[in-house]
């Protein structure tokens, strides 16, 4: 058994060695493999993310008639928020709404003016709704219309919203489209790729198997040393290719996360969290694809 | 020793290399087989070592029954019937040793065993001072020397070689025969495939005669007749 394992080992580093140039084209094959589909990966994330950032920022405003009491308005938050769809309702009063109107309007003296002319506060109190999903929006206003508080609105702006909800809707269900496409032509032409690098490594050796299916090798024994070359190749090559990962993420970090200034996201964060996962998933693929490869490849010299 | 019985072999486009196949080889003969390019004498030799499978017939080896031979017991028979081949099939980028040596590493042999092995191998094909060249640094008898010892590492109860002479020289090619004689007078039972007239007149020992894969004579000292 002991000889075994070392002879599969020395035979394994004999054939690295003795075929570097192939050795350091398949590894290189195999870091730009998983290189590009962990670009691929991570630009389908930040994709999601901004989509996601983008989906916050989309509310539903229900203005309320102003001799509607605030009885029948915290009705209407609990009305709503009793509907599997609602993710958060918000009151705002009108109180809050001319103070955050002053607020906003601080440096604008006409406007502060204008506000102190008023005998009384012209703001409507309201309710700020917002969905699970982009395509909740239209089914939360048809309950709440067929309501009995929709007597006591006086506006809605889910119109003006509508327009903005099933143009992002389309994008993002485009961006998911066009990002599984684009992974989908990367794995495949990667996967090629790879294969053909090993078949002509494997074909390196076609003089070597033959004569070992001579000599009266076993075919356990011819596979061996390559599935351990395999091997060698998926732990150096997700290795390099996480190394690279990582210098991208440590450069970009910064831009992609003022961009998510606000948000929930961390570039580097995501990163190291999920640092384990994604080696693990790079290390499963590129073992898969290397040995797989081999043993395909190898499975023609070893009939005879 | 070798057993055929009433063996055929059939390829797909319906052309024979063995019709109706009957001969029997006891142990420790030296036969030759003759015959002109592609009368069938190399599928024999495949079948021999289960290269090729055959279509009809029997072919046993040491009361061993190879007809239907399992894949997994091919690497066994192979490490019982050694083969020579014309284009010697050394690794180029392994060492006289190695390339001997290899045949036994490949097998699970202890290192021990190997370091035991080998260099009575050498010794026996003549070559132990030539245990560190490479293939491309030696004569072509050399290689072919190189090629018996690596087909003798298994101490294989045949010796099957197969137009072993077909690139060399006269005085090579004599050198070759004689060292096959010499494994043959230790025990070994020898079969050569070849065309070479000359070699196979003045061994005078057993003659098979083949041609279009149906054999036509077998004499006890023979010559090459066709």
């Amino acid at each position: 058994m002991l000889v075994s394992i070392y002879r599969t080992t020395k035979f394994a580093a004999q054939t690295f060695y003795r075929n570097l140039w192939l050795s350091v084209i398949t590894i290189f094959i195999l870091i730009l493999t998983l290189f590009t589909v962990s670009l691929v990966a991570t630009m389908n994330l930040l994709a999601d993310r901004a989509i996601s950032a983008v989906e916050e920022k989309i509310d539903v405003d229900i203005y309320f008639a102003d001799n509607t009491s605030e009885e029948n308005i915290i009705a209407a938050q609990m009305f709503l928020e009793d509907v599997p769809e609602v993710k958060n309702v918000r009151y705002v009063s009108k109180d809050e709404a001319l103070e955050k109107f002053k607020d906003s309007h601080a440096d604008n003296v006409d406007i502060q003016n204008a506000l102190e002319e008023l005998d009384e506060n012209p703001l409507p109190a309201s309710l700020i709704v917002q969905a699970n999903e982009l395509s909740d929006y239209e089914v939360i206003m048809q309950q709440f219309n067929n309501s009995e508080f929709d007597i006591f609105t006086e506006e809605k702006n889910f119109s003006d919203q509508q327009a903005v909800i099933d143009k992002l809707s389309a994008i993002t269900t485009r961006v998911y489209q066009v990002g599984v496409a684009v992974s989908a032509v990367f794995i495949v032409i990667s996967v090629v790729m790879m294969f053909n690098t090993i078949r002509l490594a494997i074909y390196a050796h076609r003089e070597e198997l033959a004569i070992m299916k001579l000599v009266g090798a076993t075919n356990a024994f011819i596979r061996a040393p390559f599935i351990l070359e395999g091997a060698f190749y998926a732990v150096l090559s997700s290795a390099i290719a996480m190394s690279l990962l990582w210098l991208v993420v440590l450069f970009t970090a910064p831009y992609v996360n003022d961009f998510f200034f606000g948000y929930n996201f961390n570039l580097d964060v995501f990163f190291y969290n999920n640092f384990l996962f994604i080696f693990s998933i790079q290390f499963l693929f590129s073992l898969i694809l290397s040995v797989g490869s081999s043993m395909i490849s190898i499975g023609r010299y070893l009939r005879v | 020793m070798i057993h055929l019985k009433k063996v055929n072999k059939r390829y797909s486009d319906n052309t024979y290399a063995a019709r109706n196949m009957s001969l029997h080889i006891t142990s420790g003969e030296f036969v030759s087989i003759v015959g002109q390019s592609g009368t069938g004498k190399t599928t024999l030799v495949k079948m021999l070592i289960a290269e090729e499978r055959l279509s009809s017939g029997i072919i046993e080896i040491g009361n061993w029954d190879i007809t239907n031979i399992k894949h997994s017991e091919i690497p066994v028979l192979r490490r019982q019937v050694g083969v020579v081949f014309q284009d010697y099939k050394l690794l180029p980028k392994k060492t006289v040793y190695e390339n001997i040596a290899f045949a036994l590493e490949v097998c699970g042999v202890k290192q021990g065993n190997i370091d035991m092995i080998v260099p009575q191998v050498l010794k026996v094909v003549g070559l132990e001072e030539k245990h560190d060249k490479f293939p491309q640094q030696l004569s072509g008898g050399q290689k072919q020397r190189v090629a018996i010892g690596r087909a003798l590492v298994h101490r294989p109860k045949v010796l099957v070689a197969d137009e072993p002479t077909g690139n060399l020289d006269t005085i090579n090619a004599q050198e070759i025969i004689d060292l096959l004689l010499k494994i043959n007078a230790l025990g070994t039972t020898v079969l050569l495939v070849t065309h070479n007239k000359d070699i196979v007149n003045r061994l005078r020992k057993r003659v098979i005669a083949v041609d279009d894969g149906v054999i036509v004579s077998d004499q006890k000292t023979g010559k090459y007749i066709i």
